[in-house]
């Protein structure tokens, strides 16, 4: 073999692997660009990748952009009052719209019920008081609704919080419970201000009250609706006084089913009224 | 109906409360909840044919039973003074605690209890019963173990 023929041999053999090297990366890049250039081909690639990705995202939102966001709605509204307003006041108006005609159509049913009432004792009386004071009719009833109601009395154990008595115009919860919890927020209080040496006289809750009237071995709660006045509760301290006086006097405070009696009589005539 | 009040007291976390739901409500949770303040529950129990009205206070644990606020305890009918069986700190000073209750309170009668009597080996309740001679009963809230007969016999006490 001459030299050239050499030359030539390890030309072919150095040559012939780059090339094929060569040719196979240049496929691949052409399939790539194939892959890019066409829409549907690119997005099937990433497409799976970009679900998956959002998944996580998606369920981990809450814990990664909640504080963020909160922050954000904190000080948009701190910062724009007016817009909120403006954005929430066709939606609160309109519920508090529904509302007060609710409650209003339920008021009016209630005045001409008790207005049609013509020839009761009471519907008698109020055209007469209607006549000479020259208020109306409808007004008067429309003030005797907002009259308090007492809804129940208890009377308590001092202590122990043991129910001895009950009064109610409606059935409630285990009577014997609230006793005891009534009891165990009165020592609760009286106990944090210690050095006042005062009693619970009341708590509030919604539309109720409960006034407690303490004496020397009970004390007696009573639940009062409606709209309930200073001198409407010096009335009910001074009756619930009364109510105790002939409890001590008729000796009934361990027979349950005297002082229930006693207190049916009591308190189911008892009428606090504004007048 | 007559009504009795019983204040249930204790350390921290010995059963009080899965004590009282398992008599009252026949139910048991894993799940722990510290009792804040004072929590009421009623039940009527038959002794003798007659009906009597249990008004369960369930305090909070305490190490002291001198840190309970006091109020809680006035009128008090019937104590049950309860202790973990497995954990010896809540009953180390037990005598003490009984005769705390016992001065200040006209002597109403008390029952001492060991809950948790499932976590003890099979078989080894009558020995750690004898061992534990200063309690009245062993009990488990889990299983209901003696639970109803520990009411009943604090009602029966009451009469």
């Amino acid at each position: 073999m001459t030299e050239d023929e050499k030359l030539a041999l390890l030309k072919t053999i150095l040559l012939t692997d780059a090339r094929e090297h060569s040719e196979s990366i240049s496929l691949k890049i052409n399939a790539l660009e194939e892959i890019l250039r066409e829409k549907q081909k690119l997005s099937d690639k990433i497409s799976p990748i970009i679900r998956e990705e959002l998944e996580i995202f998606a369920s981990n939102m809450p814990e990664n952009l909640g504080p963020s966001i909160t922050k954000t709605l904190k000080r948009q509204v701190t910062e724009s009052k007016d817009e909120v307003v403006e954005a929430l006041f066709p939606i609160l108006g309109k519920m508090v719209k529904k509302y007060i005609s609710q409650e209003m159509k339920i008021l009016t049913e209630t005045v001409n019920k008790t207005a049609k009432d013509t020839f009761s004792v009471a519907g008698i009386k109020r055209k007469f008081t209607s006549i000479f004071t020259g208020v109306s009719e409808k007004e008067m009833i429309v003030s005797q609704l907002g009259d308090a109601q007492i809804e129940q009395v208890f009377v308590i154990e001092k202590g122990s919080g043991i129910l001895l008595g009950k009064f109610q115009i409606k059935e409630t919860v285990d009577e014997d419970m609230i006793s005891g919890m009534l009891t165990a927020i009165k020592a609760f209080v009286e106990d944090a201000f210690k050095e006042t040496g005062h009693d619970l006289q009341s708590i509030e809750y919604d539309l109720y009250e409960i006034h407690l009237h303490s004496f020397h071995k009970y004390y007696i709660a009573t639940a009062v609706s409606g709209t309930f006045t200073e001198t409407l509760e010096n009335d009910l301290e001074n009756f619930n006084l009364e109510v105790s006086q002939e409890i001590n006097k008729k000796e009934i405070l361990t027979s349950r089913p005297e002082l229930e009696k006693l207190l049916l009589d009591r308190y189911e005539t008892i009428k606090l009224s504004k007048q | 109906m007559v009504s009795k009040k019983i204040v249930i007291v204790g350390h921290f976390g010995v059963g009080k409360t899965s004590l009282i739901r398992r008599f009252v409500e026949d139910i048991f949770s894993e799940d722990y909840k510290v009792t804040i303040g004072v929590h009421i529950l009623k039940k009527t129990v038959e002794i003798n044919d007659k009906e009597i009205n249990l008004i369960l206070w369930d305090t909070e644990g305490t190490d002291d039973i001198e840190e309970i606020r006091k109020a809680y305890l006035l009128g008090t009918h019937g104590f049950i003074f309860v202790c973990d069986l497995s954990r010896p700190i809540t009953y180390k000073n037990i005598e003490s605690q009984i005769d705390y209750l016992k001065t200040n309170f006209n002597n109403v009668p008390i029952l001492s209890i060991g809950n948790k009597s499932d976590l003890l080996p099979k078989g080894s309740i009558s020995g750690k019963k004898e061992e534990m001679s200063f309690l009245d009963m062993l009990v488990s809230a889990k299983e209901g173990n003696n639970v109803q007969r520990l009411f009943e016999k604090m009602a029966k006490m009451l009469f």
